[in-house]
C-alpha cells in the first residue's frame, strides 16, 4: 500500500514537470518589446549610448581613452607644446590608444533597425527624435575614428552574429567615403529632430554644429593632405588620404552647416568685465553658447578633477599638478613686453604688473604670475639675483654674467638672506607639481569653490563639447579657405570683440591669422592636437622643438623683478612623425581580421 | 584518516604540478640576419647615425600579413640581429634617407648576409672645416645623385658631440640645433652653392667630433650625412 503512495506521488510529480513548454520569457534579460514599445525604454537606452560617445572631455587621455581616472593634466596639448609637463614627448601619445568602438555602433544600428517596428506606439515627431538622435551618435563614433584612422569600415546595418567569419570580416571603406557617410548621418540627423532638447543630448542644432567640425576635417585633410602625406599600400588605395579636389565641397558643407546655428547660439555676454566674462564663459550652467554639454555629479561618481590637478596644491585640497601652458602658446596673443629698447630686462614693482593692458581673454585663459585664486596669489618665481647687469640675451647665452649672483632652488623651503629663493607655486626643478613655465592654465578653473572643495574627484564643472564660438570659428575657417574674406572677418570679430581683443581688419584676415585664432580661443579644449594634425603642420612645428617659459626673478638689490624667456628648465623636445597624422589600426583588430590590410602607411 | 586525506592531497599536487611539464621542442630564435647597407654611388657604405634607418623584417613564413619588425642600423651602415627565428621573410631597407626601394625575399637560417644598395638623397661634398679660437665653421655643397623629384630640402645642420657618436638622436643641443639653416627650397635652388655653418663659443680644453646633416622632406625626414671630423678645441 505504501508502495502505491510513493508510485503516486512520483507519477504526479512527473506529470506535473512534463507539461512545462520552455517558452518562458527569461526574466534576466531585457527583450526588444520591453525597451523599444515605451518612452521609458528607449530613454534608457539613449543613456547607455550617450554615456559611451567619445567626448574628449576632462578625463580624456591621448594615449588611454576615455573616462581616465584622476589626472586630467594627461592633456593631449601636453603632447605638442600648448603645454608642457605630464609627457615626455610627442610619442607618448601620438599613437592613440587603439580606439574601436564598433560594439557602441552595433548598439546604435539596433536601435535604428528595431524602432520602426515598434512606431506604432509613439507619434511620428517623437520616433524621428529618436531616430535623428541616433543618426547623430553614430556619426560622431565614425568622426571619432576617421579623424584617427582616416578610412574605416563603414557598418551601418546590424551583423548576425554567429555568422560565417567572412562575412564579418569587413573591409576597410575609403577615407573620404567615410566623411560622406558621416555628412550623411548628420544631415539626417538635422533634419529628424526638433529645434531643443534635454541638456546633454542632442537636437538639430547639435548635429549642425558637429557636421561643421566634421567636415572642416575633411576638408583640410583633402587640402593639406594631399601635399603633405606619407606613401604607402593604404594611400594608393584610398584607405587614407581624400582627393584636394574634394575639399572646397567640403569647406562649403562646413560652412553651410554653420550657418544654420546663427541666431540660436549666442556668444556669452553677462559681464562687463570682459575677464570675469570670459572665465565664467566656461563655468556658468546657463551659457547661451553652450551647444552640447557633458555633465558631471558627485552622487554618480562622475565628478572630475580639474580644479585639483590643474592648479598648484598650494591652492587646493589635494592632487597637484603637472601641465603648464607655454610661453609660445602665450605669445599667440601678444609678445610680452618683458625687456627694454637697450636689451635690458624691464624692472617691474610687482610680477603681476606685467598684465597690465593684456589681452582679457589671455587674462581669463592663463594665469599669470602675481594673479590670484581663492585670495591666493600666484607668487611664482625662479629664483634670486643678488644683482642684475646687462641684457637679458647675455644672461641666457651660454656664459650669464651675472650666474654667480644667481640663487635657485627646487624647494620652497630654501631661504636667502631671510628671502624665499622660489615661489609657492614654482618654478620648480625637484619633481613638476609646480609650473615649470611660469604660467598656469585657468579655462575651466572654478574660482567661485571654496580650496577644501577642491579635491580629487570633487569637480563637477560641466565640459562644453560643442560651443558658439567653436561654430564661428569653423565658418571662418573654411571662409577663408574659399577666399569669403569679408564674412571670415566679421566672424572672427564677433569673437574678438567678446574675449576684449583688438578687433581684426581686412588685411588681417589669411588662413594663418584665422587659424591662430582658433588656437587662441580653443585653448585647452583639446582641440589643438587634431587641428595641428588636420591643418598637416604637426610634423613641421614640431620637430625636436623646444618650449620656453617665462622665468620670474627677483632682484635683491634694488627689490624689483624681472623676467627671463628661457627654455622651460626640463628643457623636453618634441618631435612628430609624419606616419602619426593617421594613428595604427589597433593590432587586435588586424590580427582578427586580415581585410583590414593593409594598415596605415609606416606602421 | 586525516593522514590518510592529507597523504593524498599533498600526492594529487605533487602529481598535478609535474603532469605539465611538455618539454619545448620549438626552435628558439637561433637565426640571425646582418650585412651592409651600400651607397650605390660610392659603392661604400651609407654612414648615418645609430638607427638612422632601419631593415624592416616580414616573416612571410609566419603569417601572409606579418607584423614587422625592425632592425636598427649602426652608424657605419651596417645591421646586425641575432636573435630571428629562420624562416622566409620579406626584407626591406626603410626609413633612412634614402630613395626607397623595393624589399626582396630570403631564407633566413643560420647566419644569413645580404648587403643592400640605396640610392641617397643627398651627398655632403666638399667638407672643410676650420677652427678660429672656439669658432668652429664647416663649409660644404649638396650633391644629389638623382635630382628629379628630390622633395624639399628642409634644413642643413651641424651636429655636435663629445664623442665620436654623434648624429640627430646624439648631439648637444646649444652646439648643433641652433646653429642650422632652415632652408625649405627645391634642390635646383641648392646646386652649386657653397654652405657654411658656424658653430660659436665651444667649450676650451675640450675635443669635439661633428658632422654635417641635411635632411628632405620625405616621409622619414632622416638625415644625409658627412663624415665625422674631430675638433680639439685649445
Amino acid at each position: 500500500m505504501k508502495r502505491f503512495k510513493y508510485i503516486i506521488t512520483i507519477t504526479a510529480g512527473l506529470i506535473l514537470a512534463s507539461c512545462h513548454k520552455l517558452a518562458v520569457t527569461p526574466l534576466n534579460i531585457l527583450s526588444d518589446n520591453a525597451v523599444f514599445s515605451s518612452a521609458t525604454g528607449v530613454t534608457a537606452y539613449f543613456a547607455n549610448i550617450y554615456s559611451s560617445l567619445p567626448i574628449e572631455d576632462f578625463k580624456y587621455e591621448q594615449n588611454n581613452g576615455f573616462n581616465q581616472d584622476w589626472q586630467n593634466f594627461y592633456h593631449p596639448g601636453a603632447l605638442c607644446g600648448e603645454l608642457v609637463g605630464p609627457y615626455g614627448s610627442t610619442y607618448d601619445g601620438a599613437g592613440g590608444f587603439g580606439y574601436w568602438p564598433y560594439d557602441k555602433i552595433r548598439t546604435v544600428n539596433v536601435l535604428i533597425e528595431t524602432l520602426p517596428k515598434y512606431a506604432s506606439s509613439f507619434t511620428d515627431v517623437q520616433k524621428n527624435q529618436w531616430l535623428g538622435e541616433a543618426y547623430f551618435c553614430r556619426a560622431y563614433f565614425y568622426f571619432a575614428l576617421a579623424k584617427r584612422y582616416g578610412g574605416i569600415p563603414i557598418i551601418k546595418t546590424v551583423q548576425s552574429y554567429p555568422a560565417p567569419i567572412n562575412e564579418l570580416q569587413v573591409h576597410r571603406d575609403k577615407e573620404v567615403d567615410v566623411w560622406k557617410f558621416i555628412e550623411d548621418d548628420l544631415d539626417k540627423a538635422y533634419q529628424m529632430m526638433p529645434e531643443t532638447s534635454v541638456r546633454g543630448r542632442a537636437n538639430r542644432y547639435v548635429a549642425a554644429a558637429l557636421e561643421s567640425r566634421a567636415m572642416l576635417y575633411a576638408a583640410t585633410i583633402a587640402k593639406y593632405g594631399s601635399t603633405n602625406f606619407v606613401a604607402g599600400d593604404a594611400r594608393s588605395a584610398g584607405f587614407v588620404g581624400i582627393a584636394a579636389s574634394e575639399a572646397n565641397a567640403f569647406f562649403q558643407k562646413a560652412i553651410d552647416a554653420a550657418k544654420l546655428l546663427e541666431g540660436k547660439y549666442s556668444l556669452y555676454q553677462k559681464s562687463a568685465d570682459k575677464v570675469k566674462n570670459y572665465t565664467d564663459a566656461f563655468l556658468d550652467h546657463d551659457s547661451p553658447e553652450n551647444i552640447f554639454v557633458k555633465d558631471y555629479s558627485l552622487p554618480s561618481n562622475t565628478a572630475h578633477s580639474w580644479d585639483a590637478t590643474m592648479s598648484p596644491r598650494y591652492m587646493t585640497a589635494d592632487g597637484l599638478s603637472r601641465a603648464y601652458p607655454t610661453m609660445e602658446f602665450v605669445e599667440r596673443f601678444t609678445s610680452l613686453l618683458i625687456t627694454n629698447a637697450d636689451g635690458t630686462p624691464k624692472r617691474f614693482t610687482n610680477t603681476g604688473d606685467l598684465m597690465t593692458g593684456l589681452e582679457p581673454r589671455l587674462l581669463a585663459t592663463v594665469y599669470f604670475p602675481g594673479a590670484t585664486l581663492r585670495g591666493l596669489t600666484f607668487d611664482t618665481q625662479r629664483g634670486l639675483y643678488e644683482h642684475f647687469t646687462g641684457t637679458a640675451a647675455a644672461e641666457l647665452s651660454s656664459n650669464p654674467p651675472n650666474q654667480q649672483f644667481r640663487h635657485l632652488s627646487g624647494s620652497t623651503d630654501a631661504l636667502f638672506n631671510g628671502k624665499r629663493i622660489i615661489g609657492f607655486t614654482g618654478v620648480s626643478t625637484d619633481g613638476d607639481d609646480k609650473t615649470r613655465t611660469g604660467f598656469y592654465v585657468r579655462k575651466y578653473i572654478d574660482y567661485n569653490k571654496a580650496q577644501a572643495d577642491c579635491g580629487l574627484y570633487k569637480s563637477t564643472t560641466s565640459w562644453i563639447d560643442m560651443r558658439y564660438a567653436e561654430v564661428l570659428l569653423n565658418r571662418a575657417e573654411a571662409d577663408v579657405e574659399l577666399g569669403n574674406t569679408s564674412d571670415a572677418l566679421t566672424t572672427i570679430n564677433q569673437i574678438r570683440a567678446r574675449g576684449g581683443a583688438t578687433l581684426a581688419t581686412p588685411g588681417d584676415i589669411t588662413v594663418n591669422y584665422v587659424r591662430n585664432e582658433r588656437c587662441m580661443e580653443l585653448a585647452f579644449e583639446k582641440q589643438y592636437w587634431w587641428d595641428i594634425r588636420r591643418w598637416r603642420i604637426a610634423d613641421q612645428i614640431l620637430d625636436n622643438t623646444r618650449y620656453h617659459a617665462l622665468l620670474p626673478f627677483l632682484v635683491l638689490d634694488e627689490g624689483k623683478y624681472i623676467f627671463l624667456r628661457d627654455n622651460e628648465p626640463f628643457q623636453r623636445s618634441y618631435t612628430f612623425e609624419k606616419k602619426y597624422y593617421y594613428e595604427p589600426l589597433p593590432g587586435g583588430e588586424l590580427n582578427k581580421n586580415p581585410n583590414l590590410y593593409p594598415n596605415n602607411p609606416n606602421y | 584518516m586525516k593522514k590518510i586525506i592529507n597523504g593524498l592531497l599533498i600526492a594529487l599536487i605533487l602529481v598535478a604540478g609535474f603532469s605539465c611539464t611538455k618539454v619545448d621542442n620549438l626552435p628558439g630564435p637561433n637565426a640571425g640576419f646582418k650585412g651592409r647597407i651600400i651607397d650605390k654611388t660610392t659603392s661604400a657604405n651609407l654612414i648615418t647615425e645609430t638607427s638612422g634607418m632601419q631593415i624592416k623584417l616580414e616573416e612571410l613564413s609566419y603569417s601572409a600579413t606579418p607584423d614587422p619588425q625592425y632592425i636598427p642600423s649602426k652608424q657605419d651602415g651596417t645591421f646586425e640581429d641575432d636573435k630571428l627565428f629562420k624562416g622566409h621573410y620579406r626584407v626591406t631597407p626603410y626609413g633612412g634617407a634614402f630613395w626607397p626601394v623595393d624589399g626582396v625575399e630570403l631564407d633566413i637560417n643560420g647566419t644569413t648576409s645580404h648587403d643592400f644598395e640605396v640610392t641617397p638623397y643627398l651627398a655632403i661634398k666638399n667638407l672643410t672645416n676650420s677652427l678660429s679660437g672656439t669658432t668652429l665653421t664647416l663649409t660644404f655643397n649638396m650633391v644629389a645623385p638623382i635630382p628629379d623629384g628630390l622633395p624639399q630640402i628642409i634644413d642643413v645642420k651641424p651636429f655636435v658631440n663629445d664623442t665620436q657618436f654623434v648624429g640627430s638622436g646624439a648631439n648637444i643641443n646649444n652646439y648643433s640645433d641652433v646653429n642650422r639653416i632652415t632652408l625649405n627650397s627645391n634642390y635646383s635652388d641648392v646646386v652649386g652653392k657653397t654652405y657654411t655653418l658656424t658653430i660659436p663659443s665651444l667649450k676650451s680644453g675640450r675635443t669635439f667630433y661633428a658632422r654635417v646633416g641635411v635632411r628632405v622632406n620625405d616621409s622619414f625626414k632622416q638625415y644625409n650625412y658627412s663624415d665625422i671630423i674631430e675638433v680639439k678645441v685649445p
